[in-house]
């Protein structure tokens, strides 16, 4: 068997997995920094020189083992906290998602306008007799012709023109028109400005067609203030990535860019009434739907385990039917109660004979939201409960009753207490499972349901995490920078809640 | 050891220096690479198999995405490598992809203009500019099923005393119920036709932003057609559009507000229909219906790629031409956009009595007013609160109807600045 790991077999084996993984990951740093990704194509490169270095060399023995798992643990854990950390501190949100010069070269090319007439020609790209991109347009409606460069206009007589059934001149003396295929091909006609008049120019707005536009917005570098050259007005930059109307604060250039503005997301979330309110009202739901989540699966679990601890007929298949809806995909089972509860359709309003809007109202939205985390929870604290159970010494429950104490009492002195002894880590993981439990909310509830009429912004079942997946991914904007900042509070509170339970739990010092 | 390293290192770097040849570029040359939803991107793909010189010298390629929501994420995290250089869909995606930077302008000439309704450019519009091209119109209609009901309805009176007076004796489950479109931009006729309105419009397609709807009228209609002497819903109007495909096609719903994209299913289904505008509290008057359109629209990638001439081109001569919009639409089954197309014999007849339904009563779909929520909350939003607020909530239809119509009222002031 240890043949398999030595001699030339192996090596050949292991050279040709690190050259095949060589070769995906050299592909995808490559495509990486391609794509502007550099800490991406940067850590994939860290990533091949450690791998190779690894296992080509007797370096170290036990991070043959480790080093997948490592990097692993960079590229899907240690990276995306450092990612949301990071752009918690930016204003990082719709109209905020490139980088500054992408944006000033934005702003600067949307920044034209058209004439009055919105003015547009018919027009053949060529060069002039000095070799110069040119163009020759066909002013229609004036009967006008002329040969514009970037530098000057050339009005042409229409007697030295041939001129097409559509009133389009086609050919010019000195003018060599190039064809469609050969425009398709060479995209430096398109980024010149063709010289017009008034301060105008023409450009290439497709094949055979110019229109005529005017600078309007123009960047001064030394100052970095967007200027309007029409009206004289000056775009100072704000200092949270945009362009600001200098006395209007509130008009901004668009495109703006991602930039840093430090704790602003978190002290908006403290400071401002918008964000605040539904906040804590969140906060609380999401500690009660946790506590409450947990207290009804353990207690269930619990009590099925106790039930089926002791010997009767069709144990074996009771235990079976129990497990059934740990084993079902958890989304199924949701979307099947959310049909279920279906106000108008749905089975249990039918059986019931009721007319509960279930998803209409706070509490009953709530109540259903417990009561399918029952289903899905229950289960697996059934499964852990039974183990848990037979790991109880058979002696002290017998000592118990030999002592004189009913069955109660021995519940309530010692499987009790040796039982939470044993699952306080797993209770503690469950609560901090269920903060963040996201599949539940998103399609049960979808966090709602939310008076928006009132106001509210934030849905009567929504728990923090589907909060900021509102605030993140919502209709129309998305605010990143601020759903960033409410993710690292989410996560300093489950790792303090869960570090306090286990610290107190005592689980820390049977590890260590 | 030195030696294996080496040995080791040399053929690892061969392997991938081998595979990293065979990376295609992302974009071949002269290449339109157009991204479309899940029906749009097969249609399309289909078209320019059969005919693909649409701009000459270009080459068009073609990229479908497995939802409507697929694609958005895609445009989302779109760079200048990955982006489209044109992609088509909703113009509700406008005002943040605009705003984002990922859109670029598009200007057309005064005989392309002409082929559209001012009305349809306000879609595709933002901060002053046009990014796209309107490719089909999207909008729904009423259907009522003809077995049960012979004669088209002429007030929305008519529609409720029909539903109280068969309710029981038919089994039906409700009168008028949202197939398509959901309980906000579906339901904007049954707002509409009992009286409220996001924006008010002029007959010339200009925002009358002096005017907004009156809630004590509207309260009124509510009050009076769907609830019932206790204050509870009569049953005629559900909150929500669960199941009411089904139930119509079962028989247990006579009028339906169904999409555009959806006549075909029920026509094929061999159901007998007819399809109009939701009539109004008045006879002669309809509930109006975003008539909205989908749009091709040009992006910021198109100039990086290389390919914004071409791009410009396939958006004129094939998105917004007579020829490109009937041999799209053939496939796709909307009604098209470009007036040329809507004529063409080609058109089916369902996508024309759509087409003829938006025109009869429809208002554009204005995002910059719709998508906001400066008055706390967008129209999204709070229209389908409404009707859980009265009747699911059995709330106070005019005290919410005041609400709806603030919010509303600062969502378009707020919305004025976009435009």
């Amino acid at each position: 068997m240890s043949s398999i790991f030595r001699g030339k077999f192996a090596t050949a084996i292991k050279i040709a997995i690190l050259a095949i993984t060589t070769a995906i990951l050299s592909l995808l740093a490559q495509s990486a920094f391609a794509s502007g990704e550099s800490a991406i194509g940067a850590f994939l490169v860290f990533a091949i020189v450690a791998l190779n270095f690894t296992y080509f060399t007797k370096f170290s023995i036990p991070l043959k083992f480790f080093v997948p798992g490592i990097l692993f643990f960079i590229a899907f854990v240690i990276a995306p906290i450092v990612f949301t950390v990071i752009m918690s501190v930016f204003n990082y949100q719709t109209g905020n998602y490139i980088s500054k010069p992408a944006s000033i070269e934005q702003v600067l090319i949307l920044g034209v306008e058209s004439d009055a007439n919105q003015t547009t020609f018919d027009l053949v790209a060529g060069k002039d007799s000095n070799g110069d991109y040119a163009v020759l347009v066909s002013d229609i409606a004036n009967q006008r012709f002329f040969i514009s460069t970037q530098d000057k206009i050339t009005d042409v007589d229409a007697s030295k023109l041939i001129i097409n059934e559509y009133g389009v001149a086609t050919t010019a003396p000195g003018f060599t028109a190039i064809s469609d295929n050969e425009l398709a091909a060479n995209d430096a006609y398109s980024k010149i400005r063709y010289k017009y008049q008034d301060g105008y120019y023409v450009k290439i707005e497709g094949q055979g067609v110019g229109a005529v536009f005017r600078q309007k917005i123009a960047y001064d570098a030394k100052t970095d203030t967007m200027k309007n050259i029409i009206t004289g007005e000056t775009y100072i930059n704000n200092g949270k990535g945009n362009f600001a109307l200098e006395g209007s604060p509130e008009t901004v250039l668009t495109p703006g860019w991602r930039a840093p503005i430090w704790f602003e997301n978190y002290t908006k979330l403290v400071t401002d009434t918008r964000f605040r309110t539904p906040l804590i009202k969140v906060f609380i739901w999401t500690v009660v739907f946790s506590a409450l989540t947990v207290l009804s699966t353990f207690s269930f679990g619990l009590l099925l385990a106790l039930a089926l601890n002791r010997k009767m007929r069709g144990r074996r298949i009771y235990r079976s039917i129990l497990i059934l809806p740990y084993a079902m995909p958890s989304i199924m089972s949701i979307l099947i109660w959310g049909g279920m509860f279906d106000s108008e359709f749905g089975a249990i309003n039918n059986i019931l004979h009721t007319h509960i809007a279930w998803f209409s109202s706070a509490t009953f939205a709530r109540a259903a939201v417990l009561l399918v985390n029952l289903w899905l929870g229950f289960p697996y604290f059934y499964l852990i409960c039974s183990g848990s159970l037979q790991a109880i010494p058979s002696e002290l429950l017998e000592a118990a009753a030999i002592d004189g104490a009913n069955p109660r009492q021995i519940f309530r002195r010692i499987t009790l207490p040796l039982l939470l002894q044993i699952l306080s880590p797993l209770l503690i993981a469950s609560f901090a499972y269920n903060f963040n439990n996201f599949n539940l909310i998103y399609l049960l509830t979808g966090g709602g349901p939310r008076n928006s009429l009132d106001g509210e912004v934030a849905g009567a079942t929504d728990i923090l995490i589907s909060y900021t997946y509102q605030i993140a991914f919502g209709r129309g904007m998305n605010d990143f920078g601020l759903a960033s900042a409410i993710s690292v509070i989410i996560f300093l509170l489950v790792a303090s809640i869960s570090f306090y339970g286990l610290k107190k739990s005592k689980v820390m010092e049977t590890f260590g | 050891m030195k030696n294996r390293l080496l040995k080791g290192l040399a053929l690892a770097a061969t392997v991938s220096f081998a595979a990293s040849l065979t990376i295609v570029p992302a974009q071949a040359a002269n290449e339109i690479l157009v991204w479309a939803d899940e029906t749009r991107g097969p249609n399309l793909t289909k078209v320019f198999a059969k005919k693909g010189d649409w701009v000459p010298g270009s080459t068009i390629k073609v990229v479908s995405f497995s939802s409507y929501d697929a694609l958005k994420a895609a445009l989302d995290n779109a760079s200048g490598t990955t982006g489209p250089d044109i992609f088509v869909a909703g113009n509700d995606w406008v005002p943040a992809l605009a705003k984002s930077g990922k859109l670029a302008p598009v200007v057309l000439t005064a005989a392309q203009k002409a082929q559209f309704t001012p009305s349809q450019f306000f879609d595709l519009s933002y901060g002053g500019n046009l990014y796209g091209v309107p490719v089909d119109v999207n909008n729904v209609g009423m259907v009522f099923n003809t077995k049960l009901v012979k004669t088209a309805p002429k007030t929305y009176g008519e529609m409720v005393n029909y539903y109280l007076a068969n309710k029981t004796k038919k089994g039906l489950k409700a009168g008028l119920c949202v197939a398509g479109g959901g309980m906000s931009w579906g339901a904007l006729s049954g707002f509409s036709a009992l009286g409220a309105e996001p924006y008010m419009m002029n007959s010339d397609g200009t925002v009358n932003y002096n005017k907004s709807f009156d809630p004590t009228v509207f309260a009124k209609n509510v009050s009076t057609l769907l609830l019932d002497k206790k204050g509870k819903s009569n049953g005629f109007w559900p909150a929500t559009d669960t199941g009411c495909q089904d139930n119509f096609l079962a028989g247990k719903v006579p009028f339906a507000i169904i999409g555009n994209w959806h006549w075909r299913t029920f026509a094929e289904a061999g159901f007998e229909m007819n399809i109009m505008p939701v009539p109004g509290v008045k006879a002669g008057t309809y509930g109006k219906m975003f008539g909205s359109v989908s749009g091709a629209f040009l992006t910021s990638y198109a100039e990086t790629h290389g390919v914004s001439v071409s791009a410009k081109s396939l958006l004129t001569s094939f998105f917004a031409s007579t020829k490109g919009q009937v041999a799209y639409q053939a496939e796709e089954g909307r009604p098209p956009a470009e007036k040329g197309a809507q004529k063409s014999q080609l058109v089916l007849g369902g996508q024309k009595a759509m087409g003829a339904a938006a025109s009869l009563s429809s208002i554009p779909q204005i995002g910059a007013f719709l998508n906001t929520n400066k008055g706390g909350a967008s129209y999204w939003d709070s229209a389908p609160a409404y009707w859980t607020a009265v009747l699911v909530d059995g709330k106070n239809p005019l005290v919410e109807a005041k609400k709806l119509a603030a919010i509303w009222k600062a969502n378009v002031a707020a919305g004025k600045a976009d435009l």
